[in-house]
C-alpha cells in the first residue's frame, strides 16, 4: 500500500498526540487519583433515603486533621445541610444522594461536578485552599425550582 | 458475436495501451489544513487540562 510522505507525517503526528493524551490522563488517574468521580459504587433505596444512615442526618463531620466528610442530600429544590463552614486548606469528601429526581452538584471554579442520581450515592473530594464563599449549584434540570436550587459553603 | 476485426484495428482516437502517467494531486494544502486542525486540537486540549489543574 502506497502512503504519501505527507500522509505518513500526519499519521505520525496524530498518533503521537493520541499517545501523549492517553499517557497523561492514564498516569494522572491511575497513580495520582485525579479522575472524574466514579468507582465508588454505592446503591441506596431512594424511597428510604431519609431513614438510611448517614443521610438521615446530613452534616459535616471531621474525620482527620483538616479532613472532613460532608454528607449531603440533594432534593427538589435545595441541599441539606443548608450552610457549611470549613477552614481553609480542608479536604472535604462529599457524599451525596437524592431522594427524588436527578440533580447536579457543582462548585463553579473547582473540579467538583457530579450528577446525583436517586438510587446511587455520589462521591467527590475537594481541597479548599482559598478562603471564600463557594456556590453549590444544581446543574441538572430537576423541575420547576431548578434555577433556585443552590447552597453555599464558606471557607474561612 | 465479437468482431474478429476489433482486435486488429485500432480506432483513431485510441492509443496503444501504455502505463498511465501518474501525477499525484498535491497534498500540501490538505497537509497544512490538518496541521492547523491538529494544532487547534492540541491547544484546546492543553487549555482545558490547564483549567483542570488550576481548579484542583
Amino acid at each position: 500500500m502506497h502512503l504519501h510522505r505527507l500522509e505518513k507525517i500526519w499519521l505520525g503526528i496524530g498518533f503521537s498526540m493520541l499517545c501523549l493524551f492517553l499517557l497523561v490522563l492514564g498516569i494522572m488517574s491511575l497513580t495520582m487519583g485525579m479522575a472524574p468521580p466514579g468507582g465508588h459504587h454505592q446503591s441506596i433505596d431512594p424511597a428510604k433515603v431519609r431513614e438510611t444512615a448517614p443521610f438521615d442526618k446530613p452534616m459535616l463531620k471531621k474525620i482527620g486533621e483538616n479532613e472532613y466528610e460532608a454528607v449531603f442530600l440533594a432534593y427538589a429544590f435545595g441541599y441539606e445541610p443548608h450552610k457549611m463552614e470549613v477552614p481553609a486548606g480542608a479536604t472535604v469528601h462529599f457524599i451525596i444522594t437524592s431522594p427524588d429526581v436527578v440533580h447536579g452538584f457543582e462548585i463553579p471554579g473547582t473540579n467538583v461536578n457530579t450528577m446525583v442520581l436517586p438510587g446511587e450515592v455520589s462521591h467527590v473530594t475537594h481541597t479548599f485552599d482559598t478562603p471564600g464563599e463557594y456556590l453549590i449549584l444544581c446543574n441538572e434540570y430537576c423541575g420547576a425550582g431548578h434555577e433556585y436550587m443552590m447552597t453555599t459553603i464558606i471557607v474561612k | 458475436m465479437g468482431n474478429a476485426s476489433e482486435k486488429n484495428t485500432l480506432y483513431p482516437n485510441e492509443r496503444n495501451p501504455q502505463p498511465e502517467q501518474r501525477h499525484d494531486s498535491s497534498l500540501k494544502g490538505a497537509f497544512v489544513s490538518v496541521l492547523l486542525l491538529g494544532g487547534f486540537i492540541a491547544l484546546t486540549w492543553f487549555g482545558v487540562f490547564a483549567l483542570f489543574l488550576a481548579r484542583n
